[in-house]
């Protein structure tokens, strides 16, 4: 897999040495105002067409633009600090990046993204599309008639909302079964479930959690956050066993639902525990900070992203490239994944030194890759239902918003492989 | 307090707290050892050192003293002295207190090993040791101390509460939190601990929850409002309109509303605090709450607020002082109309001496902002006996600013005849203005403490301008004096004829005016004026962004991006770049700005 990589990099060392154009250099260290928009100006150049390159661990993950008046209006405009540089000027960053633990990586087009979220959902609520409206990468809706109904190879990217795909709704029900809002997701999903012959809300969201797992086994990118991940590998390994409450499809939980789970069908997680009891806001033993159950509740630290090579594991390089590599934690419903139940072949991305779990897991599955970050909204870290709306306006520089538009602009850099 | 008297203020209160005492003393020794160790610390008052003959008493006070002293070597050994005489509680506490002091806590912990079996059911020995315990850092010790105190007492709430206020103490929020739930599920409701609840809640950051608790705990103790303003006023903007809604929720007692109304003034919104107290029914209470108000709003310089709440006092409990206070304070909310009202209320209820030294000032000053020129002049007229010639001169300043409101610039110059201004005087400064002596103005102007939005207007302009005269312009600005927004909007613009280096200022101060007038035709013709004709002018970037505003008002989105994208992309430098870029941000995600 390496190989594709080293080839994509010498040809553009070798382009370099001809090009006569001026560059603009977007830096991402400190010197950068907007770090979030950034990523807006860079996916405004692969959208036009517009061959750019991500500069692994150069200046924060710096990206190199052509210079052309499209990209600089649009910096400009969204008050993203870029340099124009001369061909002398490439030519010692290219020498410097291949000296040391760097690499420039082209970014080929824009990937096509898709967020898993219900139709009616306002951009806010989700941090995911928070980011990517700001920084203005333009993305669909889908939703489960759209996944259980449409070819999803459509899409290059696919990132999944807050659901609970065990069909429990987050066990909100202990608290907010009156909410007129609660009641009305509820109805909703019931009917969507209905009207594909399902008969429950938890068969409904196995089977949209199916067809995201083939999805990624046909070469798709998957990133989730928040409850998204831990109920997703949770739906994926209970196939054919009930891991639901009675109150969310009227029959107890298989009693013996620990030893019937099918982790071979997950894409991170094994041997993880159920939580049986209906009045313990927890899914499973898979978060480690259990935000909603006081009695187990951990504080909030800070996470730590790991250094890769940016030669040899380049994937996972441009997933923390980062101006900052200790980042405050933030809660969620699902705010970190134990280590003791993540499978072998799972990448780290990042830790909270000495505690037993990790923050940011990346792996392959079939064709593709699945990239999970815990907690909800990096900027509010004790995010409550019903809390205001994170402005990002506030938070142009959010280290924690950087990782969610890594994942976006990781796909424009890797070769497609081709979907059957 | 002198030491002698500090000396019996720390023994009584040991006494007190002796009195409370529990099982770890002999109670019937015990009320006999209060009295005699009260007995002994006013004896130690009069005549130091005449003693009680009990020993235990004697104890104390010696050690007391060498506590008071700071002879913590002796102090220390004198408390250990207590313990061993039976007084173990009060030996105790000794000891932990100087023991702090040293920042030796751990030298305590043999004693609690020693004394603890002997009584385990006392609290007060209990708390001591978590404390200690978790001062010093050993958590899972402090945790085993309190599973062995709540196994023993399992239905009291003591455990529960002395280990939840330690653990809040330490700022560990989420394991006092742990702790509360454990009492609730073990005690059946939390009643007694719902002050511990609201610090917890408030220290992981569960705003509205701390509010609600606090709420409650207001109900049975409603002096903790105090307390309440101290615990939630780091509630971040976004949080607090779920703390103001569980803190004016119906049936919530008085200090649930004084502690909203404090937290308020706290958070810059003093108006909205005066809301909550306004409309309660006036009695010797709730005007008592109003008074501390109105000195906390004081202190927090929210000049309406502290107004609209000492105009309510002085409804419901009229009197002199509370008027006067209110029109000097209603002068600074900018208020004069209150001010006329309240100054001659007070004045009706002093004598002529008060009402000649505290009163008049206030109405003269009130009668001036309002323009009312002519009563101003009658006030100082009939206070011209007790005043005299030179009394009458130190007002004629503001009986000039009356005139001047007035938009009677002759009048103005004639009060001041034979009180003649310093040429570097602001109301000079107008008066050279409204004339269209741009030169004068120049001169006086510069000089003005704290100018306001008009004083650098015509800072502006006066700088702008090379010219010596411009009477239009002069006439514009007093025009803006005597309250005639619609002439002066005309006037600059017409100005702007006259003082070509400056038209692009004098379009800008029109447009302004039309806008606040929200006369919108009128402002987009001449913020376009300025936006197009004058594009390298200062003003530029403002026409811009206000163009681009209008746009939007107007329903065309389009139209107001474009304008934005030039301020961003021609002026990059401006200060409303930023404000520029989040009006775009919004027009482009459809959100309210």
């Amino acid at each position: 897999m390496a190989r594709w990589w080293m080839v994509a990099t010498c040809a553009l060392t070798v382009g370099a040495g001809t090009a006569r154009a001026q560059h603009l250099l977007v830096p991402m260290d400190d010197a950068q105002a907007n770090h979030l928009k950034a990523y807006g100006v860079t996916f405004t150049a692969l959208v036009d067409g517009v061959r750019s390159e991500w500069l692994l661990n150069y200046r924060g993950g710096s990206f190199l633009l052509p210079d052309v008046p499209n990209l600089r209006r649009a910096a400009a405009l969204a008050g993203v600090t870029f340099e124009a540089v001369g061909p002398d000027r490439v030519q010692e960053m290219r020498r410097e990046i291949s000296e040391g633990n760097m690499d420039a990586v082209p970014l080929e087009k824009a990937p096509r993204i898709a967020v898993y979220t219900p139709p009616d959902s306002p951009p806010w609520d989700d941090a995911v599309t928070l980011a990517l409206t700001y920084a203005g990468i333009k993305y669909e809706k889908i939703w489960d008639d759209d996944v259980l109904d449409t070819d999803l190879s459509q899409f290059d990217w696919i990132h999944l909302h807050h659901e609970d795909f065990t069909g429990q709704a987050n066990k909100l029900f202990l608290g907010f079964r009156d909410a007129p809002w609660f009641i009305q997701a509820r109805d909703r999903d019931l009917a969507m479930a209905r009207t594909h012959g399902l008969a429950d809300i938890p068969a409904l969201k196995k089977a949209v959690a199916d067809r995201l797992r083939a999805f990624v086994e046909r070469g798709g990118f998957l990133f989730a956050m928040c409850g998204a991940t831990e109920t997703l590998e949770l739906a994926l390994a209970s196939k054919g066993v009930d891991i639901a409450g009675p109150f969310a499809d009227g029959t107890p939980m298989d009693p013996d639902a620990d030893a019937k789970m099918q982790w071979d069908r997950s894409f991170a997680m094994q041997g993880a525990r159920l939580e049986f009891a209906g009045g313990v806001n927890s899914m499973s033993d898979i978060d480690g900070h259990q935000v909603n159950v006081a009695a187990r509740r951990q504080p909030l630290g800070t996470y730590t992203l790991f250094g890769f090579s940016a030669k040899f594991d380049p994937v996972a390089t441009m997933l923390v490239q980062d101006h900052r590599t200790v980042i405050a934690d933030y809660y969620g419903v699902t705010t970190s994944f134990m280590r003791k139940v993540l499978k072998p072949g799972v990448t780290v991305l990042a830790h909270e030194e000495g505690a037993p779990w990790a923050k940011y897991i990346h792996g392959s599955y079939g064709l593709g890759s699945w990239t999970y970050l815990g907690g909800h909204d990096p900027e509010d870290p004790q995010h409550n239902i019903g809390a205001p709306p994170t402005d990002l306006a506030l938070h142009p520089n959010s280290p924690g918003y950087r990782l969610i538009l890594n994942n976006v602009l990781f796909p424009a850099a890797k070769k497609k492989p081709l979907k059957t | 307090m002198t030491s002698a008297m500090s000396a019996v203020a720390r023994v009584l209160r040991c006494a007190a707290v002796i009195a409370c005492l529990s099982p770890a003393v002999d109670g019937a020794a015990w009320a006999g050892a209060f009295h005699r160790l009260a007995g002994g610390a006013t004896l130690h008052a009069q005549a130091n050192p005449a003693r009680s003959a009990d020993p235990v008493a004697d104890l104390m006070s010696k050690a007391l003293e060498a506590e008071s002293a700071g002879k913590n070597r002796e102090a220390i050994d004198g408390w250990r002295k207590v313990i061993a005489a039976g007084a173990t509680v009060p030996g105790v506490l000794g000891l932990e207190r100087v023991f702090s002091i040293l920042a030796l806590e751990d030298s305590l912990l043999p004693t609690f090993a020693a004394v603890i079996p002997k009584f385990p059911r006392d609290a007060q020995l209990r708390s001591a040791q978590l404390r200690t315990l978790a001062t010093v850092g050993r958590d899972a010790e402090a945790m085993r101390a309190f599973e062995e105190w709540r196994d023993l007492q399992p239905n009291d709430v003591a455990p529960y509460r002395e280990f939840a206020r330690v653990l809040l103490f330490h700022n560990r929020a989420a394991a006092a939190d742990t702790v509360l739930r454990q009492a609730t599920a073990a005690l059946g409701n939390t009643r007694a601990l719902v002050l511990e609840i609201a610090q917890m809640r408030a220290g992981l950051g569960l705003w509205q929850a701390s509010a609600e608790a606090w709420r409650e705990a207001m109900i049975e103790e409603p002096y903790y409002e105090s307390a309440t303003v101290f615990s939630l006023q780091p509630t971040p903007s976004a949080a607090r309109d779920g703390v103001r809604t569980e803190l004016r929720k119906p049936g919530a007692p008085l200090g649930a509303a004084q502690a909203l109304a404090f937290l308020e003034i706290a958070w810059g919104s003093a108006r909205l605090g005066w809301q909550v107290l306004a409309p309660l029914t006036p009695s010797d209470t709730v005007v008592s709450v109003w008074r501390q108000f109105v000195d906390e709003a004081e202190r927090a310089r929210a000049w309406a607020a502290t107004r609209d709440a000492l105009v309510a006092i002085n409804k419901a409990r009229p009197d002199a002082a509370t008027a006067l206070r209110g029109a000097e304070i209603s002068l600074k909310a900018d208020d004069p109309t209150t001010a006329l009202m309240l100054a001659r209320e007070a004045g009706n209820a002093l004598d002529a001496t008060r009402r000649l030294g505290e009163v008049m000032p206030t109405e003269l000053e009130a009668l001036a902002r309002l323009g009312r020129a002519r009563e101003a002049e009658q006030v100082l007229a009939k206070a011209a006996p007790q005043l005299g010639e030179e009394g009458q001169r130190g007002y004629a300043r503001t009986i000039a600013w009356a005139w001047i409101r007035a938009g009677d610039v002759g009048k103005a110059r004639a009060a001041l005849v034979g009180a003649p201004l310093d040429a570097e005087d602001a109301v000079s400064g107008w008066l050279s203005l409204f004339e269209g002596d741009l030169e004068g103005a120049r001169k006086a102007l510069r000089m003005t403490e704290s100018p306001g939005q008009d004083v650098i207007s015509a800072l502006s302009l006066v700088n702008r301008s090379s010219q010596k005269s411009a009477p239009i312009a002069g006439a514009a600005f007093l025009s803006l004096a005597r309250g005639d927004s619609a002439q002066a909007a005309r006037k600059f613009e017409e100005a702007a004829g006259e003082l070509s280096d400056a038209a692009s200022l004098l379009f800008t101060l029109a447009a302004r005016i039309e806008t606040a007038r929200k006369a919108d035709d009128r402002a987009m013709t001449l913020w376009q004026k300025v936006a197009t004709l004058y594009a390298e002018a200062p003003e530029a970037p403002e026409a811009q962004l206000e163009w681009a505003r209008g746009l939007k008002r107007r329903g065309d989105s389009a139209g107001a991006r474009e304008h934005l994208e030039h301020l961003i992309l021609t002026y990059p430098g401006s200060a409303l770049v930023p404000q520029a870029r989040r009006e775009l941000d919004a027009l482009r995600m459809g959100t309210v700005q």
